[in-house]
């Protein structure tokens, strides 16, 4: 799809942005899809990773967590002001991600599923121990500043608000992951997904690209992370146990992780169904282990993929004996 | 008191032995990273309590292995035979779905509260050992260890199923087409591992109380255990095991910090080091 048509909706989905709190009057509801959203970046974070690296990490909430923790410490230090902060630690989990990304993209299939595990679970059991630097198990408190950009904690942490602030960062991450996707730099990395070996005769270095992508789902996610943390003003080590991560795999699973908007599908979706269940919200997680197994049996590029062929059909009819391929 | 943790490092290495040498079964048959084999376990262990309340601890020591292999049987002819062609990483989230639905499950029907399966009259006394009191019962746990890992060594080698699981774990499309009927081999040994994913859930069940968080905990530590002894090896998930269990139980004591960080530093040096193990040498 073209400049102009991307610009155009993206203009309209940050309008619908701004629509939606006027519709949702509950503040309640306003607070459910607040978290959707932060979930659903988070989940573009996960996404991106598998979709342009083909890659299934079952540690990216260390990267979440990571940036809830970062600001908790830098604002408990006063380093920086909380501006600055927000900047220094996604530079950071940028950095950090990168390095281990470098080590680590090289491990193929399964086994970088068990690495990013394993790693995410040392990063849960790190910040549940260390009591002095993280508060241990019971968590740390973020102490946001009264002002942020020169706006009133007051008005920043309305539910409209903080909605708004959240859906406009989805956008314009997903805008910019579209963007830097569609770049050569998109290319080489799809390139290296579906054959790293071909790749790698015809000239490219596969190991750099691959672990920039990385590096970059990590910043995605740390954004998420940074959102969260703004939300609840509250991190602790349960924010990065694998469940998180799992979980967040699942959003992206059953969304589609062949198409960008498909995470967000899925992590709108995860807390509708939660929102809507109402008494049987305790059997959600069976419900949503239910679908993820209808969805990879079914349909294993997920909802998105499914609705992409559904319309492919609906254009085109389905494929008749005799007609051109 | 060093002999105690030592002691109790190889009740937990027992408990291991069993857990991860039914995961690195289904591995080495089916290659699929059974995310479901703590829910498994825990299913086993509350199927022997249900089972314990009704008559006692050694019926369900029977009983509840002999279901979860029916479970098993069931998973592998309607899940992982139809997912075969599917690749490994979804079979691997299909599981994770699965573990979803049995923790659900198990809370639906037994409830969150912990519950406690008691010891059997027949062990609940007290051994000397070396100088030090244990409970009669933990010796029997690593009688359970030890009679598994050197049943299933035995039968793997000298029997002639083991000789198709071993040459199906190697090559199932060879091995099928020499005669062997794959699918019916696997339903067996995936039986068996989840057999014995119960039968570790019975035996834990009198030392370890029942919650609905035990499948989670054992589960890392079995994959771990099956990383760092190498993905399709039960030799190498052996010793895997005891050195976990001990790690655990001294490290707990002499070094808190670090000594939970160990196992998954150890996993992630095996992983970057050499994944081939995990890599599926099955192209």
């Amino acid at each position: 799809m073209g400049l102009a048509r991307t610009g155009a909706l993206t203009l309209l989905a940050l309008l619908a942005g701004l629509a939606i709190p006027l519709l949702a009057t509950s503040s309640n509801l306003l607070g459910m899809f607040t978290q959707a959203v932060i979930y659903a970046i988070f989940a573009l974070g996960v996404g991106v990773l598998l979709k342009q690296n083909g890659l299934v990490s079952f540690g990216h909430a260390l990267f979440f967590g990571a940036a809830g923790y970062g600001m908790g410490v830098v604002l408990a230090l006063g380093w920086m002001p909380a501006e600055w902060a927000m900047l220094a630690v996604l530079l950071a989990i940028g950095v950090l991600a990168f390095l281990i990304g470098l080590v680590i993209v090289r491990v193929p299939g399964i086994a970088f599923g068990m690495l990013t595990l394993a790693i995410g679970q040392m990063a849960y059991l790190l910040a549940s121990r260390a009591r002095g630097v993280t508060g241990g198990a019971d968590g740390l408190s973020v102490n946001w500043p009264p002002t942020l950009f020169g706006l009133p904690q007051s008005l920043l942490l309305k539910p409209a608000t903080l909605f708004v602030i959240s859906w406009v960062l989805m956008v314009l991450v997903t805008l910019a992951l579209v963007l830097i996707l569609r770049t050569r730099f998109g290319a080489i990395t799809e390139a290296i997904r579906d054959n790293e070996e071909r790749a790698r005769f015809i000239g490219f270095a596969t190991t750099v690209p691959r672990a920039l992508v990385y590096a970059l789902s990590a910043v995605v996610s740390g954004i998420a992370g940074l959102l969260s943390v703004f939300n609840t003003g509250f991190i602790s080590p349960e924010n990065l146990h694998w469940s998180v991560s799992a979980i967040t795999l699942l959003m992206v699973v059953v969304g589609g992780f062949k198409r960008t908007l498909g995470p967000i599908v899925g992590a709108i979706l995860y807390f509708v169904c939660k929102d809507l269940l109402g008494d049987w919200a305790t059997h959600s997680m069976a419900l949503f282990g239910a679908a993820l197994i209808a969805v990879i049996v079914f349909s294993p590029d997920g909802i998105t993929g499914a609705l992409a062929r559904l319309r492919e059909r609906l254009r085109y009819g389905p494929l008749k004996k005799g007609s051109p391929p | 008191m060093l002999t105690i943790h030592l002691f109790n490092g190889l009740v937990y290495g027992a408990l291991l032995i069993v857990m991860s040498s039914g995961l690195a079964l289904i591995y080495g048959l089916r290659r699929v990273v059974n995310f479901a084999h703590g829910a498994l376990y825990m299913l086993g262990a509350y199927l022997g309590y249900s089972v314990a309340q009704h008559s006692n601890f050694w019926v369900a020591l029977l009983l509840a292995p002999i279901i979860m292999a029916v479970v098993g049987v069931l998973l592998d002819r309607y899940g992982f035979r139809l997912l075969q062609d599917h690749e490994p990483l979804n079979v691997m989230l299909v599981t994770f779905g699965l573990l979803l639905i049995l923790e659900d499950l198990v809370v639906f029907i037994w409830g969150k509260t912990n519950l406690s399966l008691f010891t059997p009259d027949l062990l609940n006394f007290s051994v000397d050992l070396l100088g030090n009191e244990v409970p009669a019962y933990r010796l029997g746990v690593i009688a359970v260890g030890a009679a598994v890992a050197l049943g299933l060594t035995l039968w793997l080698r000298f029997s002639r199923i083991g000789l198709f699981v071993r040459a199906a774990s190697t090559d199932p499309v060879t091995t099928s087409m020499q005669g062997v009927n794959t699918d019916a081999l696997s339903a067996t040994v995936v039986g068996l591992g989840c057999a014995l994913a119960g039968l570790a859930g019975v035996v834990a069940g009198p030392f370890l109380s029942l919650s609905p968080h035990m499948s989670s905990d054992v589960l890392i530590d079995s994959f771990v255990v099956v990383v760092i002894g190498g993905l399709g090896s039960l030799a190498g998930a052996f010793i895997a095991a005891l050195l976990l269990g001990m790690t655990q139980a001294i490290g707990a004591v002499y070094l808190p910090e670090v000594s939970v960080l160990l196992p998954f530093m150890f996993m992630t040096a095996v992983l970057i080091w050499k994944p081939s193990g995990l890599a599926g040498s099955r192209t």
